[in-house]
């Protein structure tokens, strides 16, 4: 008998005794309709986008609510800008760090619904890194000097200042993982008040068993990387982004 | 002084209590997680929470062989390699066979309590490859060459200088005790490893039966490291590492967070369904999962399967007052604390092989009340108690001590004139040694070892009730 037939039989001959005193012969599953919500954000979507920050910021991310696509773009680009200031400043050897130096690893940018923002980003001197395969070792190299990612997210949950990113096609598992920033465009369409919300819509529309397993890696993200190893003491950034910015806007209009 | 694993376990257990830091560093960390733990729980309908991912866990117990099977049809058809492991050679045999086919040197690891059950990193050194811990408190544990010391906090047991040193020694850091510094320090270390490893090995938190899908879940995000950027994943789980549905993953993952570290949810959940496709920019060309029983069916049929509903979240470790006074390593096993004097001889082919583990405990049932899934601990530790007596492995001395015990309470008679004797005993003794006896003969020694001795009360209750009904006249 094979590892895989023993371990089974035995388990199905443990099962069958009478007198087990453990688990009970009545375990009933948990049904959908009895499962708990553990946390709730009640209110319309500008309410749970408050709520997304609020959250967000007591993990020690930071967010931006935004009325527009347009000023989403405006935002992208001046928290790009930001940051190159910050780190230029940082290193105090400004004219060292020219803004063509600045890589930024990117989702395909289509995806992130904002109109025209490669080009402008292009125009700005970002260079957008755009990698189609991560084994391969030269693409490997470039993406170790980026400064941040952008991406955007499949679903982002309001009571826990979470957001879900996926990883396949060109969605880089890299851009929202190996940069010390991440920039993360969610709009109003991907927020759910919680979780259990956003699952529970999926089951409904009959897609959750495929969008799981299609996606290979899902990752449910909140806040920035951290960690309290060293005697408790809070320290971010340690393999992860240090740096988490949500800019939400309304794609709605409700 | 540091806490040597192969001594006997009474001697472990004194070294670790005459550390004053070891205890004042576990016992601050501790506290710190059952606070936190604590006000998450509150802010939320916590009780109905543990009662929900109970009944899951139960079901899915129930239901253990079909669930299995249903994860290795899953995981097959999303293409994952399934490998079924019986025992510690078994699995380390696997994924040494693994590393060996895709020509791996160096691998990353996630912290894993099933990696350290079967010793992985041992046997692969032993192979001549590398293995390289990515959590940062297990790659400080790991440079001192040391065992972790608790399941959600392994270096729970290092202040901050000592992990100084550590780093300076071994790393050759620079002079500072700046924990930001030291996290860059490792950071960058850690991503030259990341990028040059062909294989990444973790653990696994839970697994989904439905779809496939093996959950591990991070602050620090070496997790997703190690699965998306090595060109081999493997994931070592415990069978029962199961739960039905997309839906009960996410419930046990806020019970499992809120109760280790009192977040709403840990920094990441990275949940792996199968290999990179074609077109993937990235991910592991190639997933594998190695099932591993080492004594899980056994622990099953011996009838501790409660205990197999652990999610490992380590609270019952924090609320223990024997952990926090002794820490993990005095355990010397895997597994420690509450959880850990359970499931490590439930586990092991004899109960009897610790013996000991079922006694390190106060039995006042703290771990009880925090467990996520409510576990009995208490009454399981009694239980194991009575399997060790029953099999004949409790010391003599004890069975005999019991028997006289049991015969001098069974008549009153005795019990009666042996107190009377204590009383007047004690009081002389007392009253030559001013007031409290210092010192006892053996074995009662145990106690004057540390404490003084108060003696009896100079008249039992039943000598003063008699004399209070006298007074009163109704004789």
């Amino acid at each position: 008998m094979s590892v895989r037939d023993t371990i089974l039989s035995r388990l199905k001959a443990t099962l069958n005794q009478p007198d087990l005193p453990f688990p009970p012969q009545d375990s009933d599953p948990l049904t959908q309709a009895e499962r708990m919500t553990v946390t709730h954000a009640p209110g319309d979507r500008w309410a749970q986008a408050e709520r997304f920050a609020q959250e967000l910021n007591a993990v020690k991310g930071s967010c931006e609510l935004l009325e527009t696509e347009t000023e989403a773009r405006l935002s992208i680009i001046s928290r790009l800008q930001l940051w190159q200031e910050e780190e230029q400043s940082a290193r105090k050897t400004a004219n060292a760090e020219r803004a063509g130096d600045w890589d930024v690893l990117c989702w395909p940018l289509h995806q992130l619904q904002i109109e025209s923002l490669p080009l402008i980003l292009k125009e700005m001197g970002f260079k957008l890194i755009e990698p189609t395969d991560l084994h391969d070792p030269e693409q490997r190299e470039r993406i170790r000097s980026i400064r941040a990612g952008i991406t955007t997210v499949e679903a982002a949950f309001a009571s826990t200042g979470s957001f879900v990113v996926g990883g396949r096609g060109a969605n880089a598992r890299a851009a929202s993982l190996t940069p010390f920033r991440h920039l993360v465009v969610i709009p109003f369409s991907k927020l759910f008040a919680t979780g259990e919300d956003w699952l529970a819509q999926m089951r409904f529309a009959g897609q959750l068993d495929a969008f799981v397993r299609q996606s290979r890696n899902l990752s449910i993200v909140t806040g920035p990387s951290k960690s309290a190893d060293l005697e408790g003491i809070l320290t971010m950034g340690v393999h992860g982004p240090k740096v988490v910015h949500a800019i939400l806007f309304d794609d709605v209009h409700e | 002084m540091q806490v040597d694993f192969h001594a006997p376990y009474k001697d472990r257990v004194r070294q670790a209590l005459s550390d004053p830091n070891l205890r004042s560093a576990v016992s601050r960390a501790t506290d710190r997680m059952s606070d936190a733990r604590h006000t998450s729980m509150d802010s939320i309908e916590g009780q109905k929470l543990r009662t929900q991912v109970r009944q899951m866990k139960e079901h899915v117990l129930r239901n253990w062989p079909e669930y299995l099977e249903q994860l290795e049809t899953n995981l097959t058809s999303n293409g994952c390699t399934v490998h079924w492991a019986e025992g510690i050679e078994d699995a380390q045999a696997i994924v040494k066979d693994i590393a060996l086919q895709n020509s791996a040197k160096l691998i990353v690891k996630s912290k894993s309590m099933a990696t350290e059950e079967i010793h992985l990193n041992h046997a692969m050194e032993e192979a001549g490859l590398r293995v390289v811990e990515t959590d940062l408190g297990e790659y400080i544990i790991q440079l001192a060459d040391e065992p972790p010391s608790h399941i959600v906090a392994p270096v729970i047991h290092k202040r901050l200088e000592e992990i100084a040193e550590v780093f300076q020694e071994k790393l050759d850091m620079p002079p500072t005790r700046e924990p930001t510094k030291m996290t860059s320090l490792a950071r960058a270390r850690l991503r030259q490893e990341f990028f040059a490893a062909t294989m990444g090995i973790s653990g696994c938190n839970f697994a989904i039966a439905e779809t496939g899908t093996i959950c591990i879940v991070t602050n620090e995000g070496n997790g997703r490291m190690v699965s998306s950027m090595p060109r081999v994943y493997v994931a070592v789980m415990g069978i029962e590492k199961l739960v039905p549905t997309v839906e009960d993953a996410y419930l046990q993952l806020q019970a499992l967070c809120r109760s280790a570290t009192g977040q709403n949810l840990t920094v990441y959940c990275s949940m792996t369904s199968g290999p990179r496709q074609e077109g993937d920019v990235d991910g592991p060309e190639q997933v594998h999962v190695v099932l591993l029983d080492n004594g899980r069916s056994r622990m099953f049929a011996r009838g501790y399967g409660e205990a197999l509903m652990c999610i490992r979240c380590g609270a019952c470790l924090n609320a223990c007052p024997v952990y926090q006074e002794i820490g993990g390593h005095a355990y010397g096993s895997t597994y420690n604390g509450p959880i850990g004097a359970v499931i490590t001889p439930a586990l092991a082919p004899e109960i009897g092989q610790f013996k000991e583990l079922p006694h390190a405990t106060s039995l006042c049932g703290a771990c009880r009340e925090v467990c996520p899934v409510k576990i009995d601990l208490p009454r399981l530790l009694l239980d194991l108690r009575s399997d060790l007596v029953q099999q004949g492995v409790s010391p003599k001395s004890e069975a005999w001590g019991i028997k006289s015990y049991a015969s001098l309470m069974s008549s009153r008679r005795t019990y009666e004139s042996l107190g009377k004797m204590a009383s007047i005993g004690s009081n002389v003794y007392a009253g030559l040694s001013g007031g409290n006896i210092k010192f006892m003969p053996p074995p009662l020694n145990g106690w004057t070892a540390y404490r003084d001795f108060a003696p009896f009360a100079p008249k039992s209750f039943r000598h003063w009730w008699r004399q209070r009904k006298k007074l009163r006249g109704q004789t």
